[in-house]
């Protein structure tokens, strides 16, 4: 196997003007060295730091990396456009800006007894999966093996079948096991067209792997976001307008993810108008980040809420309750289940504990309670197709073309294959990750996973399970549809049991096969999930300090399959939104636009000693309309409100308004300065 | 690159004077960052860590020598830990587990960085570093010791051996302020001992981490003498007038522990 690197652009806009591979071509170990006009993923103009512009392969990772160093570049540099507002001046775009009006926005601001506004800000951030994004490409006679560490198999197929002009099933994409994507590995990306390529030229399979510094320039990331967003309401709490622009730092390329969506959907109001750019700089673009929009637009809406209640005098969990949305908020179609209400319902204990915990303040350490609100999707969809396998010894194996991205996937579906088939766990075997040996399946991004797959599997599952039953029923001679399985046995109603293998034996090497898919969500309704989080702070007045003690969550994402599991995923959100909240920034250089946390030592990530206590609870109410497992996904959801929920008890605990992520020391004194400002200008002259 | 690795130190200042491009390893924790970072591409390191000479402490006549390579985990281990509380607490708060086996007090004097977390807590217990080459052995007060950021009065035939100071006779403690709890650089950092004299040092708000003396009574402007004393700068981790401020709250707080 050879080995790749990659020579990329060290500047944020810039044109080659001339280029030297002699001395590459000739070092040792070199294989393959591709250029620009070799290959789509190089290019000779940079509109971004770390555009490839080279390729080399080797017999070993260092002589690919001293091979690169050999490339001889000489750039032109270009003035870098990296000013987001300045982009929407100039029209630097990624896409129309997108607008949304409902009602009437400006009869809203009139009727309103209270308006607010505010401008929020949030930072560039990286996903920094612990496996960077990696890939080894083997062709195999005009076929061509990827073996990836991908969220998608099958967008990575078509992806790469369609820069080789290759008939999809050419192309074998394996991810057996992987070490996490957020959402920054969707699809295949450069980088595999130019191992594919270089393994095309070379005959040899061929290895790349972005390194952490590459991973933390070009591996994707949360866009950047300013928000000016306006809340009016009537004396009790009636949301009469909600308004907001919000301008995203998406670099050179990507997409324009929902900021707004909190704004739109969350809250009951009649009157709401928004108006998202996607900046477009010469910046690396950014990829989808657990719950992109969402995370940054909660942040917004659910700070501003809590300042509109401080100006109405209204509790913030009562305003929530009084704007609670029925139906959908943008098109009034029913949800196919809600549970917030008992969200907040079950959030009260834990709310009312703000008495005791601001009473627990002394001069230094002032101590608050704060909550958020979260709404996101989740419920998955068709197409997704799983195969289920009962051999004579009466274990089955669940296939399917899916790909487990570490969420515990494959456990999930033993579970729900082996509830389906009266059959203990560990008879049951998942086998996953291979385009060529199992059907399709769904993406492993928008927290879908389970809500698409579990159904297939469970189908699956009981296609297999009703054959078999078919056969004892005419073995035994019973009735149709009057035996089940359960305990690993198959039982009558009237008591008689016969273990499963006496059926399943008989198949000798035949084996019974079930076939499932994942059916469509219903028709006409509105699928989402739904939760609410409470954090408890204690906030160090002197040197700006944040300690968050406690986060409670709860979360109402349908039935829960795996509670252990859940609870991993409602932990994870929370840590990583530590991370988002007060340690985490992308800082890229202000005149040049180069990123400067290239490496984790300069790129934060929360520790374990940042970790506050986690309390998590799940609804855990099977969606009566939701397919036949009534579950929706729960990857996304806890990330959401955290970091509206700290900032929201930051405020109650010391009345300082924070409005940029993250959230750092200096951001709090001068917040606190401006509290006391308030309240001095504010207070009543004696 | 060249490993050279003697086994007594005789054999280390010989390597040393005979080869003084090569770089002194102990724990590596600062030089392995370097050399991955490619910031610098020694030719020759001297691995210093078989050299029994440099291990451990000792106490003679009232003074302690801390061998340069007592690791931080080490001084946070008892009996030490109670001869020098604020160095103990300082290293609680360096890096992980692994960098605290792993990381040398030497290590941090040879590095000589502002931010230091070793520094401070050495600088108000008096410490005078320990300096031998095949030239002899002589002594420099650490104050005199790091003359710039990064830079220090090792000759070039030098090694850090050991560091002499008092133990603690009076109350001391450590502060220090980051980006997060565990893992970090320091925004500000500061040591201080109260005893008939109040001593304050800093580290990362000025070049080289300094030192502020007060008699005791002069407690109530101690916290703004400190402040006064800092040149910090402004940095990703913080601003200059952010660090000047933690300063004086920590210099207050530390007074208020150790004068209670």
């Amino acid at each position: 196997m050879l080995h790749a690197a990659v020579v990329r652009s060290p500047h944020a806009h810039a044109r080659v003007r001339a280029l030297d591979l002699s001395r590459a071509r000739e070092a040792p170990g070199v294989r393959a060295v591709l250029a620009p006009g070799d290959c789509d993923a190089l290019d000779e103009t940079a509109e971004f730091e770390g555009r490839a512009v080279v390729a080399v392969a080797a017999e070993t990772f260092g002589q690919a990396r001293a091979a690169a160093e050999l490339v001889e570049v000489e750039w032109e540099e270009l003035e870098p456009l990296l000013d987001p507002e300045e982009a929407v001046r100039r029209g630097s775009l990624v896409g129309e800006p997108r607008r949304y009006e409902r009602g009437g926005y400006e009869r809203g601001l009139a009727e309103a007894d209270a308006v607010v506004e505010a401008e929020y800000r949030t930072q560039t951030l990286n996903h920094n999966p612990l496996e960077t994004h990696q890939c080894v490409c083997e062709w195999r006679g005009d076929g061509l093996d990827v073996y990836i560490s991908t969220q998608y198999i099958w967008g990575v197929r078509d992806d790469v079948a369609a820069a080789f002009g290759l008939p999809p099933d050419k192309v074998r994409v394996i991810c057996e096991y992987m070490g996490g994507g957020f959402g920054a590995k969707n699809g295949a990306g450069g980088y595999v067209t130019l191992a594919a390529e270089l393994a095309r030229r070379s005959g040899r399979p061929v290895r790349l792997a972005l390194t952490r510094r590459e991973e933390n320039v070009g591996g994707g990331n949360r866009n950047a976001t300013i928000q000016r967003v306006t809340a009016a309401a009537k004396a009790d709490g009636t949301l009469t307008a909600l308004g907001g622009e919000f301008i995203c730092s998406l670099g050179w390329g990507g997409w324009l993810a929902s900021t707004a969506g909190p704004m739109q959907l969350l809250h009951a109001c009649e009157n709401v108008r928004t108006v998202e750019y996607g900046a477009k700089l010469n910046l690396p673009a950014m990829a989808a980040f657990r719950a992109p929009g969402f995370v940054e637009g909660t942040w917004a809406l659910e700070c501003l809420l809590d300042k509109l209640a401080a100006e109405l005098g209204l509790d913030p969990l009562e305003l929530r309750r009084r704007n609670y949305a029925n139906v959908d908020t943008m098109d009034g179609r029913p949800y196919s289940a809600k549970e917030l209400l008992e969200c907040y319902r079950r959030a009260e204990p834990h709310w009312e504990r703000r008495h005791e915990v601001r009473a627990r303040s002394d001069a230094t350490w002032k101590r608050g309670v704060g909550l958020a609100s979260q709404i996101w999707y989740g419920g998955g969809g068709p197409p997704s197709y799983a195969w289920v396998r009962v051999g004579s010894d009466g274990r089955a194996n669940v296939v399917t073309a899916m790909q487990d991205i570490g969420t515990g996937t494959r456990t999930a579906m033993a579970q729900i294959a082996a509830e389906e088939l009266g059959i203990r766990l560990e008879r049951v075997q998942v086998q996953v990750g291979d385009s060529s040996r199992g059907p399709f399946a769904s993406i492993s991004g928008g927290s879908s996973t389970l809500p698409s797959m579990g159904p297939a599997v469970r189908a699956a599952a009981a296609d297999a399970a009703r054959q078999i039953l078919e056969i004892a029923e005419q073995r035994f001679e019973r009735e149709d549809g009057t035996l089940s399985l359960r305990g690993g046995e198959i039982v009558s109603p009237d008591g008689t049991t016969w273990p499963l293998e006496e059926i399943t034996g008989l198949l000798e090497d035949g084996q019974i096969l079930g076939k499932g898919a994942r059916g469509p969500n219903p028709a006409g309704m509105r699928v989402l999930t739904f939760g609410v989080q409470v954090a408890e702070v204690a906030v160090d007045v002197e040197t700006g300090e944040v300690v968050v003690e406690r986060i409670y969550a709860v979360h109402d994402v349908g039935r829960v399959i795996n509670p252990l599991g859940a609870r991993s995923q409602i932990e994870g959100g929370i840590i990583q939104a530590m991370g988002h909240t007060f340690s985490e920034a992308r800082l890229d250089d202000p005149h040049r636009g180069t990123v400067l946390t290239k490496t984790l030592d300069a790129y934060k990530l929360p520790t374990i000693a940042d970790v506050p206590e986690i309390v998590c609870e799940l609804i855990d109410k099977p969606d009566a309309q939701l397919t036949n497992l009534g579950s929706k996904g729960l990857g996304e959801p806890p990330i959401i409100p955290t970091a509206a929920a700290i900032a929201n008890a930051i405020r109650d605990a010391t009345g300082a308004d924070v409005t940029s992520l993250p959230i750092t020391r200096e951001e709090i004194l001068a917040a606190l300065r401006e509290a006391r400002e308030r309240e001095r200008v504010g207070a009543p002259s004696a | 690159m060249e490993v050279l690795t003697p086994r007594s130190l005789d054999e280390a200042l010989r390597l040393k004077s005979e080869n003084p491009q090569a770089v002194p390893i102990a724990g590596g924790t600062d030089l392995m960052v370097a050399i991955n970072f490619d910031r610098i591409r020694p030719n020759a390191v001297l691995n210093l860590n078989e050299v029994p000479e440099l291990r451990g402490w000792s106490r003679a006549n009232g003074t302690l020598r801390l061998g340069a390579g007592l690791t931080y985990a080490e001084a946070m281990r008892e009996p030490l830990a109670g001869l020098l509380p604020a160095l103990a607490e300082a290293s609680r708060t360096v890096g992980s587990p692994q960098i605290r086996n792993r990381g040398t007090i030497g290590g941090n004097l040879g590095t000589s960085s502002p931010a230091g977390d070793a520094l401070p807590p050495l600088l108000v217990a008096g410490a005078d570093v320990v300096l031998a080459s095949v030239r002899g052995e002589r002594r420099v007060a650490l104050g005199e010791f790091v003359v710039g950021p990064k830079r220090n009065a090792l000759a070039e035939d030098e090694l850090v051996t050991a560091v002499e100071l008092e133990p603690a006779s009076a109350a001391e403690t450590f502060m220090k302020v980051g980006p997060r709890n565990a893992m970090v650089i320091a925004v500000v950092s500061l040591a201080l001992r109260a005893g008939e004299e109040l001593r304050a040092a800093f580290g990362s708000a000025g070049p080289v981490p300094i030192l502020v003396r007060a008699p005791r009574d002069d407690a109530d402007a101690f916290p703004e003498r400190v402040a006064e004393a800092a040149a910090p700068i402004d940095d990703v981790r913080g601003t200059a007038a952010y660090r000047r401020h933690a300063l004086r709250v920590l210099t207050r707080r530390a007074l208020d522990r150790c004068l209670a």
